[in-house]
């Protein structure tokens, strides 16, 4: 279904903890070990994924979620799933990803970036498939919808490397910009195939973008080949929103060059800095904006009255006062106990809103 | 200064002082023995009976190596922040969370105010010490990484966290001191991830460090140090031990602009790969180093904790380490 009405979704930000304390939580994590001794195959692996994505869907679903993703629950990290895939990239050591305490495979290309097949397309058909197979709450019929999410390529090129000249800190701004069109290139056809597929909003993350600032222009010109994809699709009368958001920094000294940028949605981490909300409620919004009030980074539970006076407080501003209101980031860095409880703090601001009486209890 | 430091300490070290950064890989037996104890198949005395079994291999083995400055090796230690948590009040377990692949760690949560407990490495470091003659450094994690590692519930801010913490890591240090521990490392890996926090890195180091005799060494790794550098050499610590050879040498380039006042140890092995380096490689990374800092600033090491590799994987690689430094002496 379309997100497009005016109204507050719930939506996820990307990913979900693969793993839980329990032991049927934990089959993904005990078949990935036993594929290591020689005791699994990958096919066992595979199913492993699909029955953890399945979870991850279920949970969203019955934390009271309008828009949904698939967890990412077959995601070594955000960089190597995507770069790994394409042509004429190997995957070097193990990189901290932003300020988190998780590792990512760095990619280091050394040839023509060329996508020479999906790259999430599969695992979106499933998640779609595994959402339509589950029992719907009632109020909720035809109105889920299933959310791909694609590391954009501004972020894949910074935390990446390129042989045989490039080296990250030391390379010429014209390397990292061939780098981050060359990905843009390979993203802008997985949105295309994405948008064949069925979907109509995709999110596209970019935390770098806000942390090496004085790489603007060259994120504008790789986000431009996937705007680009998106009016070829929307001109041919296909429906496709493009979500960019950006975590891990706060995103304030940026914010009009935010708003400006050709996309239809855009998401903002407001756990860096508490005047963010205070700033948008004063300047407001052009574009519907994804509110990431939730805290993913900590388990701290916010207080869903506090939440919901600034939704309230917010949504008049954001333009057709479209917003989604989720997590900061994605939820993989909470336990899923915490992940899920955050979830559900979600739906309670919706009932506090709707004045439910005990929702914030 | 920091090599006088060493000397009004008692400590006699050669030119490029050869450590490791602190962990070292479980032997079978006592991987085997944390899972049984896990499921309460063995008692706790007996898997302390095995980690002080493991713990006097690594001890004999790096003696056999030759290398100048030991450690116990985190023989019972499983993460870095988890082990203090666990022992401290003021943390309740966190649920799992995942650190790459398919790697997890129980993320610790504060939740009241947290306490130091008593002595929590001393016994452990007057154990490894008692084997042999050579120092043993005395191994702790920093505030601000603790705090960086852990959910917070109960302070108000990262800040607060961190100096709440700082003062409760001083005590250990001060009862390490006090045991007669004379190199002690406290590791701040968590040291660059959020650049503008860095002040607040400071200045919990110091509360952690300020007035203490010994000398203080802190690890740092996977970071983007050109965002810290040379902000970082404030931190109150006499040598910076540095993941160098996975970023191949990138650091120095920073050196090469600000001079590193400090002493570093610098490392010469990768320790995310199963690859052994040949020697000439280890060679040329210390000749790079040479070229920029001066030859009684440098230690030698791994890049990071050996825990990851195999336990003959880790020998090989430290004789690595060993062989290079005896070159340079020479």
């Amino acid at each position: 279904m379309s997100t497009a009405s005016p109204g507050l979704y719930l939506s996820s930000t990307g990913s979900y903890p693969r793993v839980g304390d329990t032991h049927e939580l934990q089959l993904l994590r005990r078949t990935m070990a036993a594929l290591d001794r020689g005791e699994r195959t990958t096919a066992d692996v595979l199913d492993a994924e699909n029955e953890m994505t399945r979870r991850a869907i279920a949970d969203q679903v019955k934390a009271g979620l309008d828009v949904i993703t698939d967890g990412q629950i077959r995601w070594y990290d955000p960089i190597s799933h995507f770069a790994s895939k394409l042509e004429n990239v190997r995957i070097k050591g193990l990189m901290r990803f932003f300020d988190t305490n998780f590792y990512f495979r760095q990619p280091v290309v050394h040839g023509a970036l060329l996508r020479c097949g999906p790259l999430v397309v599969n695992e979106y058909s499933f998640a779609r498939n595994a959402l339509g197979h589950l029992p719907t709450p009632q109020d909720k019929a035809g109105k889920l919808s299933m959310k791909p999410v694609i590391t954009g390529p501004y972020t894949l090129a910074k935390c990446s490397l390129s042989e045989p000249s490039g080296n990250g800190s030391g390379e010429s701004a014209a390397a990292l910009e061939a780098r981050a069109l060359a990905y843009s290139q390979a993203l802008a056809a997985e949105i295309s195939a994405l948008a064949q597929t069925g979907a109509e909003l995709i999110q596209v993350d970019e935390p770098a973008a806000i942390k090496y600032q004085g790489d603007w222009d060259i994120f504008e010109r790789a986000l431009a080949l996937l705007v680009a994809a998106r009016d070829k699709i929307v001109g041919a009368g296909r429906r496709l929103e493009l979500a960019v958001y950006f975590y891990f920094r706060d995103c304030s000294p940026l914010y009009e060059k935010i708003l400006e940028l050709p996309v239809d949605i855009i998401g903002l981490d407001f756990t860096y800095n508490p005047q963010l909300a205070d700033r948008i409620a004063a300047e407001g919004s052009p574009k519907p904006l994804a509110l990431g009030l939730v805290d993913a980074r900590n388990t701290r539970l916010e207080d869903p009255e506090v939440l919901a006076w600034q939704v309230e407080r917010l949504l008049p501003k954001i333009k057709g006062e479209r917003a989604y209101l989720g997590p900061s980031a994605g939820l993989e860095y909470l336990p899923r106990d915490r992940a899920f409880a955050k979830l559900a703090l979600l739906n309670k601001v919706r009932e506090v809103m709707k004045g439910v009486k005990g929702a914030a209890s | 200064m920091s090599r006088q430091k060493l000397e009004q300490l008692g400590l006699d070290l050669p030119l490029f002082p050869t450590t490791s950064v602190g962990s070292f890989p479980k032997p079978d037996y006592l991987v085997k023995a944390r899972a049984d104890f896990n499921k309460q198949k063995i008692p706790q005395a007996r898997l302390e009976e095995l980690e002080r079994q493991a713990t006097a291999f690594w001890i004999e083995t790096q003696e056999k190596l030759g290398i100048d400055v030991l450690v116990d090796g985190e023989q019972y230690r499983g993460d870095m922040v988890a082990y203090f948590a666990e022992r401290m009040p003021g943390f309740t377990e966190g649920g799992l969370v995942r650190s790459y692949g398919n790697r997890y760690y129980h993320k610790p949560i504060i939740t009241e105010e947290v306490q130091w407990p008593g002595p929590v490495t001393v016994d452990w470091w007057k154990f490894a010490q008692s084997l042999t003659k050579k120092p043993v450094k005395g191994m702790l994690t920093g505030a601000y990484t603790i705090m960086d590692w852990s959910f917070n519930e109960h302070y108000s801010d990262r800040r607060a966290t961190a100096l709440a913490l700082a003062q409760v890591i001083r005590k250990e240090v001060e009862a390490l001191v006090a045991a007669g521990c004379k190199i002690i490392q406290i590791d701040e890996p968590a040291l660059s991830v959020r650049p503008e926090e860095l002040p607040i890195a400071i200045e919990a180091m110091d509360a952690t460090t300020a007035g203490l005799g010994a000398y203080f060494i802190t690890h740092a790794c996977y970071g983007a140090f050109e965002y810290i550098y040379p902000g970082m050499l404030d931190l109150a610590v006499d040598n910076f031990d540095l993941e160098m050879s996975n970023s191949d040498l990138h650091m120095l380039e920073l050196f090469r602009s600000h001079p590193f006042t400090k002493d570093i140890s610098f490392g010469v092995v990768d320790v995310h790969t199963h690859v052994l380096e040949d020697q000439d490689a280890v060679r040329r990374r210390i000749e790079q180093a040479l070229s920029i800092l001066p030859k009684d600033q440098i230690w030698v090491d791994p890049d990071c904790g050996l825990k990851t590799r195999t336990v003959d994987e880790a020998i090989d690689k430290l004789r690595l380490c060993v062989a290079a430094a005896k070159a340079f002496r020479n």
